[in-house]
């Protein structure tokens, strides 16, 4: 224990304590740093950083499990059925678009709504993620300022959240699938594997939005308005093929599309995936969780500050 | 493993926007109207130079004005302000008995809350379920405890939130402030409970505006004085000297007020 403050003359009043405040600075270098918590602003490097923020989730792992379970219980309760909903939700949902379209489409309806869930499940899941995840930083205001919590907690709820909807109208899906009569593949095997990526992919967009509306609040809006123009620039409730050849290139350019091209190989072709098709969405995964991760170093002494 | 709390040289800045939350507009006019942007951030010094060192058995007192820094200085050693200068180095499990009930969801039940703020407190499931029956025995919530915490009056809130906090011995505990909500029954179980903690724990930090309960329960104690260490030592001399040099300084058209207080606690 010591009081130290050349500049300011109260603390040097008192000679015995100045001596005493010495002896306790050289004990102090003595003993110094074996594992600071929190030092002052130092280089450290991307990878190390990231190292640390994410085995710093292992103080946290029950906190992460019942933030996720609270907000999927919440969403269904004091209803009736109440987790079932999370499956019939979904199902509801698909039952009525499939009827809308063999009225409006002259497809086969039953195909033809299995082609758009293929497309519009993941981008449901990306899209319902990256609106409530990049909220997710400053939204928990109240709570990053009163206990110590990783700073990529919030956004890591929002995904988690997220993908077990994603993962339970999957489910819902395959049902619709077997009713209709569409035969299962056993490239669904690799559909986890889609997930995970899709997962990670997810993050890395929503970690840096998240930071980033700490900065620009009105992110969130302008967010919005991409993720609803994006339903359409998406093949999702058409195929890629039917985009003018001229337009192609843009489809092409867009990121989101390899993802949701893995779902519908997966599920609906019953193909697997080319070492291409692969590719991309994993190289694709890795820029999106660099940027998060980098934007997060970046920022994540300063974020408490400005929230 | 024994618990130690290393503070060396930390200074902590707040940095005050006018415009907290600017929106992508106002940087965008910022960047061609650079005069303005010098006096939309104040920043101002919550922490300068603190140094601390505790070990084992220290039973620190922390006295000051509101807003000193007392809170803001627990509030950097359980990491959520972090220093822009200094090192701080902790060892030991922290229980922070800051802001009680944080992170309570106000659709759950109390049970369910229990395990909720366990986790928070970085408790899993099985350890939370071994402590489960003796918070509810504490909180005396009985039945209440299956409702949702939002049917709570404040002082059944304060009872479930104080039952969680005190239920583990912690290594190293910071309190701020916080004695007990509730009746006068519960406060004297609470107080009973919380003498407890601060003989079970290795390092104890006290906030508190009760000087004489810096006197009674801590060995040691700082004065906080815009964010600055002004002076430490005894619990006595502390109390005496933030009495003397500080309330009187801040204070000094309003001597009534302060001259009955100091006579009192003398």
């Amino acid at each position: 224990m010591t009081v130290l403050d050349p500049q300011n003359p109260t603390s040097i009043t008192d000679p015995v304590l100045l001596e005493k405040s010495f002896e306790t600075i050289s004990s102090l270098s003595n003993a110094a740093g074996t594992q600071a918590i929190a030092a002052a602003p130092q280089k450290t490097s991307f990878f190390s950083f990231t190292f640390r923020a994410i085995s710093e989730l292992r103080f946290v792992k029950f906190a992460l499990a019942s933030f996720v379970i609270n907000n999927l219980r919440r969403r269904y309760q004091r209803s009736v059925l109440g987790f079932a909903w999370s499956l019939l939700n979904p199902l509801l949902m698909m039952i009525v678009l499939t009827s809308v379209f063999s009225l409006l489409f002259h497809r086969d309806p039953r195909t033809y709504s299995i082609y758009v869930f293929t497309g519009m499940l993941p981008w449901t899941f990306i899209s319902e993620s990256i609106s409530t995840g990049s909220l997710s930083i400053t939204a928990a205001e109240n709570f990053m300022k009163k206990v110590y919590i990783p700073k990529i907690f919030f956004p890591l709820v929002a995904v988690c959240t997220e993908s077990i909807n994603f993962a339970l109208s999957l489910v819902s899906m395959m049902f619709l699938a077997l009713f209709v009569g569409l035969k299962l593949h056993l490239t669904l095997l690799l559909l986890p594997f889609a997930m995970v990526i899709t997962f990670f992919f997810t993050f890395g967009i929503v970690l840096a939005l998240a930071v980033s509306t700490v900065y620009f609040r009105d992110l969130t809006h302008l967010v919005r308005v991409i993720l609803q123009s994006f339903f359409y620039f998406i093949p999702i409730i058409y195929p890629l093929s039917a985009v003018p050849e001229k337009y192609a290139i843009y489809f092409q350019l867009n990121p989101f599309t390899y993802f949701i091209n893995l779902y519908r190989e997966l599920i609906f072709y019953g193909q697997f995936p080319t070492r291409h098709e692969w590719a991309i969405p994993i190289g694709l995964t890795a820029v999106t969780l660099f940027i998060g991760f980098y934007i997060l170093m970046k920022r994540e002494k300063d974020i408490i500050f400005r929230l | 493993m024994s618990a130690e709390i290393d503070i060396t040289n930390a200074s902590l800045r707040f940095r005050i926007y006018r415009n907290p939350s600017p929106g992508l507009k106002e940087t965008f006019v910022q960047q061609f109207t650079q005069k303005h942007k010098a006096q939309l951030v104040t920043e101002f010094d919550a922490l300068k130079d603190v140094n601390l060192s505790l070990r084992g058995g220290d039973r620190l007192g922390v006295i000051g004005l509101n807003g000193a820094g007392k809170s803001t200085l627990l509030k950097m050693i359980v990491g959520i302000y972090p220093p822009y200068a200094g090192q701080i180095h902790v060892q030991g499990k922290i229980t922070p008995m800051i802001e009680l009930g944080t992170g309570f969801d106000h659709e759950l039940s109390g049970r369910e809350n229990i395990y909720l703020n366990g986790a928070l407190l970085g408790r899993s499931y099985k350890q939370m379920k071994q402590l489960e029956a003796e918070i509810v025995a504490f909180s005396e919530l009985d039945e209440m405890i299956d409702l949702p915490i939002k049917y709570y009056s404040s002082g059944m809130h304060g009872r479930l939130a104080f039952s969680i906090g005190a239920i583990i011995d912690p290594e190293i505990l910071l309190m701020d402030e916080i004695f007990a909500a509730g009746d006068a029954h519960f406060v004297q179980k609470a107080t009973h409970r919380l003498m407890e903690l601060f003989s079970n724990s290795q390092i104890v930090i006290l906030v508190s505006h009760d000087l004489e309960q810096v006197k009674a329960l801590c060995n040691q104690a700082i004065v906080l004085h815009k964010g600055i260490i002004v002076n430490e030592g005894s619990p006595k001399e502390m109390v005496d000297y933030y009495l003397k040099e500080i309330v009187h300084l801040e204070t000094p058209e309003l001597p009534s007020l302060v001259q009955p207080m100091s006579s009192s606690l003398s």
